[in-house]
């Protein structure tokens, strides 16, 4: 009864650590006396362990938006909130980041690669080790430890990244684009394997995409941008069932989710 | 893609491997071959081209007379400490220099500016603000060396991918991290051929100060023996500088082929 407590303790403890909130971002930026206004009004409440993507036509600013909530750019006005904590800073406890480009070190092996923000902090080499080997382990990529960047596949280079981002457990990871660059097949089962890791660790995930089709599949909730300056204008709630599969998409619900999607970035496209 | 990079790598090795030392034996046998045949056809006089035996038998007693070996030490010693300057300086400069827009924008043309100027047109202001010593011939080792690391520098720091700075900094490196971790990394490749080619260019400066004026030193040893018609020497002396350039440079090009492998 007693470890049923501490259990109910860490749920709620770490759950909370998961809780990501934005409140009133707006950002400027100054391009040779030129103020142009990238994002505007925008509040979000993502509950911990919730899969939320955020889509939107191209130069909305989903990106820029991104960086903010990861703590590498700072916004021009309002607050970001991690875990109750303001982001002022990266904080790779608090949130995994993957990018578009695995941005993997091409003088780094796999492992090496997925222990670099330990030995950033110094973290003995057998610690280290054992840790990065559990996170490729995840990502599936066990026996590719000793490869290089160079003899990996794009879809094994962005595992690594995965697994790079996910090995200092942080509560919430982001991932910017992360299968832009892929095939349409690796998308499609990098898609499932991401699902599969989120429904494994039990992380908020906030995902941004500029693929109607990913956002349905993927997401708890989707949150739609318009075009510059970037505003929420949709917070569509998923309702297909989980495990997703390949098959949903040819569902009536997914077609009307994509189209409802489309319908309200195609209006902003075009302005 | 995967495949393709395997395959490349193969193909990279085997050339680098045995190919090399093959190409070696080929290009010795066709040097000495000539040699032999131009005197053998009677196209050069012997007195202008002793034969290959011959000049072997000189560099082989050479390296064994104490007097050589001293102009050895005095050449080798120039080129070290002309080196040690200049490569770091260089280095460390272009950093500082890429670092600052304001700097990069005023400093950048001027380097490249002087760069095509030749080195050698400055040996008589050497000499006449420095005389003909130990020092003046190191300062304008380092004044031939240091331009072709400042530009490698330059093009170093420019390959270093943003991408990977940012992933550092989204896992919390500090300033100094990111130099180590990212920078230097990124930028051996570029900094190992700077390394290559400061050598060579060092070694030009240093010799050519010697053979224009000099006291001691290999370059003055080749002048002396070319306007003494001391043939056998003078060859021989070329033989040997050219083996142990060549040394040096197949050296640092080993250590180049290692860090290949992620150079794309």
């Amino acid at each position: 009864m007693a470890e049923d407590k501490t259990n109910t303790k860490l749920r709620v403890v770490s759950s909370l650590a998961g809780a990501v909130a934005v409140r009133g971002l707006g950002h400027t930026y100054n391009t040779s006396g030129r103020v142009t206004q990238a994002l505007a009004d925008i509040e979000l409440d993502i509950k911990p362990g919730r899969f939320v993507v955020i889509v939107g036509p191209s130069g909305c600013g989903k990106s820029s938006l991104l960086m903010m909530m990861t703590g590498l750019v700072a916004p021009t006005s309002g607050t970001i909130l991690c875990g109750g904590q303001p982001m002022t800073a990266p904080d790779p406890d608090r949130v995994g980041v993957v990018f578009q480009e695995a941005s993997l070190y091409p003088w780094l092996t796999a492992q090496d690669n997925v222990e670099f923000p330990l030995s950033l902090r110094g973290i003995p080499k057998s610690e280290r080790a054992a840790r990065a080997r559990d996170k490729l382990a995840l990502v599936g990529l066990t026996g590719f430890e000793d490869r290089y960047p160079h003899e990996l596949s794009g879809g094994m280079k962005q595992r690594v990244s995965i697994a790079r981002g996910l090995v200092q457990n942080p509560p919430i990871l982001m991932l910017d684009e992360p299968f832009a660059a892929l095939d349409e097949q690796t998308r499609i089962s990098m898609g499932d394997e991401l699902l599969r890791i989120w429904e494994e660790t039990g992380k908020t995930v906030i995902f941004v995409t500029h693929s109607l089709t990913e956002a349905a599949y993927l997401a708890d909730e989707i949150i739609v941008m318009s075009a510059r300056p970037g505003r929420i204008i949709d917070r569509i709630e998923v309702d297909l069932p989980r495990p997703r599969t390949y098959a949903m998409m040819a569902t009536p619900r997914f077609a009307e989710l994509r189209e409802r999607i489309w319908n309200q970035i195609k209006t902003q496209a075009s302005e | 893609m995967t495949d393709a990079a395997a395959e490349t790598g193969i193909r990279r090795q085997r050339v680098g491997g045995a190919g090399g030392l093959v190409t070696w034996a080929v290009a010795l046998a066709v040097l000495f071959g000539t040699w032999q045949a131009t005197l053998a056809l009677g196209l050069m006089q012997p007195e202008l081209l002793p034969p290959v035996g011959d000049v072997l038998a000189t560099a082989f007693d050479l390296v064994r007379r104490p007097s050589f070996l001293g102009h050895v030490g005095v050449t080798l010693a120039e080129i070290s400490v002309a080196f040690v300057i200049a490569v770091p300086l260089g280095v460390l400069l272009g950093i500082a220099i890429s670092e600052s827009p304001y700097w990069s924008q005023v400093l950048k043309p001027i380097v490249f500016l002087i760069f095509s100027i030749p080195k050698t047109i400055f040996l008589p202001m050497f000499i006449l603000a420095f005389g003909i010593t130990f020092g003046q011939k190191v300062g304008f080792g380092v004044f031939s060396t240091i331009f072709i690391v400042l530009i490698s520098s330059f093009s170093a720091l420019e390959s270093i991918k943003s991408d990977h700075v940012r992933v550092a900094r989204a896992y919390g490196a500090t300033r100094s991290q990111i130099a180590w971790r990212v920078y230097l990394p990124s930028m051996a490749p570029i900094l190992l051929e700077a390394v290559r080619l400061a050598m060579i260019f060092n070694l030009t400066g240093i010799l050519l100060a010697e053979m224009y004026a000099s006291r001691a030193g290999l370059g003055q040893l080749i002048a002396n023996w070319g306007e003494n018609f001391m043939l056998k020497e003078l060859l021989a002396g070329i033989l040997l500088i050219s083996t142990a350039a060549i040394l040096f440079n197949e050296a640092v090009r080993w250590f180049e082929r290692k860090c290949e492998h992620w150079r794309t």
